[in-house]
């Protein structure tokens, strides 16, 4: 076999797979930009016409309040998860201390139990607390983030040179400032992989908000695209719409830093 | 005086994690296995019933086995393909016969990134009986005679999930395969090309060995994800209403995932915070012991 015609088939095969992956999600796009009794009608394949009167509807069920809330909960999720799980990172990493080891691997231990194990009890406990009527229950289960910390200890390991934190130290700086000022800077690549995944993980959080939050102010929007068909019960484009707008800002971000999170996965050799 | 100091700064960094992780994340596990053992609505006091929780899950009434019956065949049907397309698509990105790398990559990522609410909402619409595109296709040219139920049997149901689930989960496997291929030196392939090895030879001595560590990673994270399986079949079965109560795990409950079934046990259907917690016990052993045999599985290989 020549290199050409290696090339040729090698781009015809995951061409077509990358149709398979891609026509789904072409449909949802392009159902979102017809009217209602065209769908049901006719195969629609190209775009339509009816795009800006979908969105009216949309905007209309204060679609982007949803918006805000989901926002809210992904970025703190987001911030505090990265922050806390880097935090944790250093002291395993560049530190020694009692029980080490142990603390260690009961941090693995608890990244393979399910996360609804604690589930009931977790919903009640929020009750008990007074949340129940906040965002709050949606971002606390992802702060104390097992896989984050595996991660960030994992990373720091190998990518921080104890040379230059020891240089630092002699020159005084404060352990916070060697962290603030030297290990943040090391850690940008795994830093950016782990805050995408947390965002998209609790971007798509479905069963928590199911539970918790009963008040639509509070919905998020996996909660709310779910409950669009009583919104506007007959208007199926713009619920279609609905779906491709709840994707977009995971979309946004994994399309510019698609190229920085599989460097982000390399560098941190997944160990079993 | 700063070697003292020094003493309490790695417990300093570590606090905030092991305070939050035991306030939100281990005193929930333990309380939900003291609420396992009773029985309870959350409102009415509890009873304390010692293992009737964990008997019932034995009753067919619960749902437990086949729901967990249920979760297993959908992970035998999907994870398997999703891991071999996954390593087969970021071995033809890794090779050198395909341009716009990072273009395919992101649309074969795509799926998996897409909210699973939508994914079961869009799949319910394109498989719908008489208005889905699916069905439209297959009268249009003729394949079918009359349109498909297939959502409403269980066997179709159930391939339609099976579908969705590997359309969903093989841009994920993918992202690993390719770091992982990554990591592997090129030399060795020249060294091997030296020697006259085929592209064939060289996959099977070179790339699979080497690979092991991501393929026991991405076969545990499949099996561990595939058991928390909810939204997509919830959605793809209840369709836009909301909350698909309507269909508790579609026709004859063909496609309740456990997951599901403890969810509406505790918060849908029935309030039994008991039972419910008594789900989510089960479910853990389960997955420990699907988790240990599978990574025995790959290690017995290694032996041999």
């Amino acid at each position: 076999m020549t290199n050409s015609t290696r090339y040729v088939i090698s781009t015809a095969l995951i061409t077509l797979l990358s149709i398979f992956a891609f026509f789904p999600f072409y449909l949802m796009i392009i159902m979102g930009t017809y009217r209602n009794e065209e769908l049901f009608s006719q195969i629609v394949l190209v775009p339509g016409t009816y795009l800006l009167e979908n969105f009216k509807t949309v905007v209309e069920s204060q679609f982007h309040l949803v918006y805000i809330n989901s926002l809210v909960v992904s970025i703190a999720s987001t911030v505090l998860a990265v922050f806390i799980s880097a935090f944790a990172g250093f002291a395993f990493s560049k530190h020694e201390f009692k029980y080490k080891n142990k603390i260690f691997a009961a941090v693995l231990l608890t990244m393979m139990i399910p996360g609804q194990l604690g589930l009931v009890a977790y919903v009640i406990e929020m009750r008990y607390m007074g949340l129940s009527g906040t965002l709050l229950p949606l971002i606390l289960p992802w702060v104390a983030n097992a896989f984050g910390v595996f991660w960030m200890t994992q990373f720091m390991k190998g990518a921080v040179p104890n040379e230059v934190l020891e240089s630092a130290r002699i020159d005084g700086c404060s352990d916070f400032a060697v962290f603030f000022r030297i290990v943040l800077a090391f850690c940008w690549p795994a830093m950016t992989t782990l805050s995408l995944l947390v965002f998209l993980w609790s971007w798509n959080n479905y069963l928590l908000p199911l539970i918790m939050i009963n008040e639509p102010e509070l919905y998020t929007i996996p909660l709310a695209i779910s409950t669009l068909g009583d919104a506007y019960r007959t208007d199926l484009a713009a619920q279609i719409l609905g779906l491709s707008l709840g994707t977009l800002p995971v979309l946004i971000l994994f399309a510019l830093g698609s190229k920085s999170f599989i460097r982000g996965l390399t560098a941190g050799s997944v160990k079993g | 005086m700063s070697t003292i100091k020094r003493k309490w700064v790695p417990y300093i960094f570590l606090s905030p994690y092991i305070l939050l992780y035991v306030t939100f994340g281990f005193i929930p596990i333990l309380f939900s296995l003291y609420v396992s053992f009773t029985s309870w609505d959350g409102i009415k006091d509890k009873t304390f019933i010692g293992l009737d929780n964990y008997i019932f899950l034995f009753n067919p009434d619960s749902y437990f086995f086949k729901s967990v019956g249920n979760t297993l065949l959908f992970i035998v049907m999907t994870l398997p393909f999703q891991m071999l397309f996954g390593l087969f698509i970021a071995s033809l990105l890794y090779s050198r016969f395909v341009k716009w790398k990072g273009f395919y990559q992101l649309v074969n990522f795509l799926p998996y990134i897409v909210t699973p609410v939508a994914v079961g909402l869009m799949f319910n619409l394109l498989f719908d009986w008489q208005t889905g595109f699916v069905n439209k296709v297959l009268v249009l040219f003729g394949w079918v005679s009359e349109e498909i139920y297939w959502l409403g049997e269980p066997g179709y149901a159930r391939f339609v999930i099976a579908l969705m689930l590997f359309w969903k989960g093989f841009g994920y496997t993918m992202v690993f395969f390719l770091a992982g291929l990554a990591n592997i030196p090129r030399d060795l392939y020249e060294a091997a090309q030296v020697d006259g090895a085929s592209a064939f030879d060289m996959f099977l001595r070179i790339t699979m060995p080497l690979l092991k560590p991501v393929i026991t990673f991405v076969l545990i994270t499949g099996i561990i994800g595939g058991f928390q399986l909810l939204e997509e079949p919830m959605l793809l079965l209840g369709g836009f209403g909301g909350g698909g109560s309507a269909v508790i795990g579609g026709p004859d409950r063909c496609c309740l995932t456990t997951v599901w079934n403890m969810y509406d046990t505790a918060f849908g259907s029935t309030t039994r915070y008991g039972l419910g917690s008594a789900i989510a016990y089960g479910l853990c052993m389960i997955i420990a012991l699907a988790s240990v045999t599978g990574y025995k599985f790959l290690n017995r290989g290694e032996q041999e």
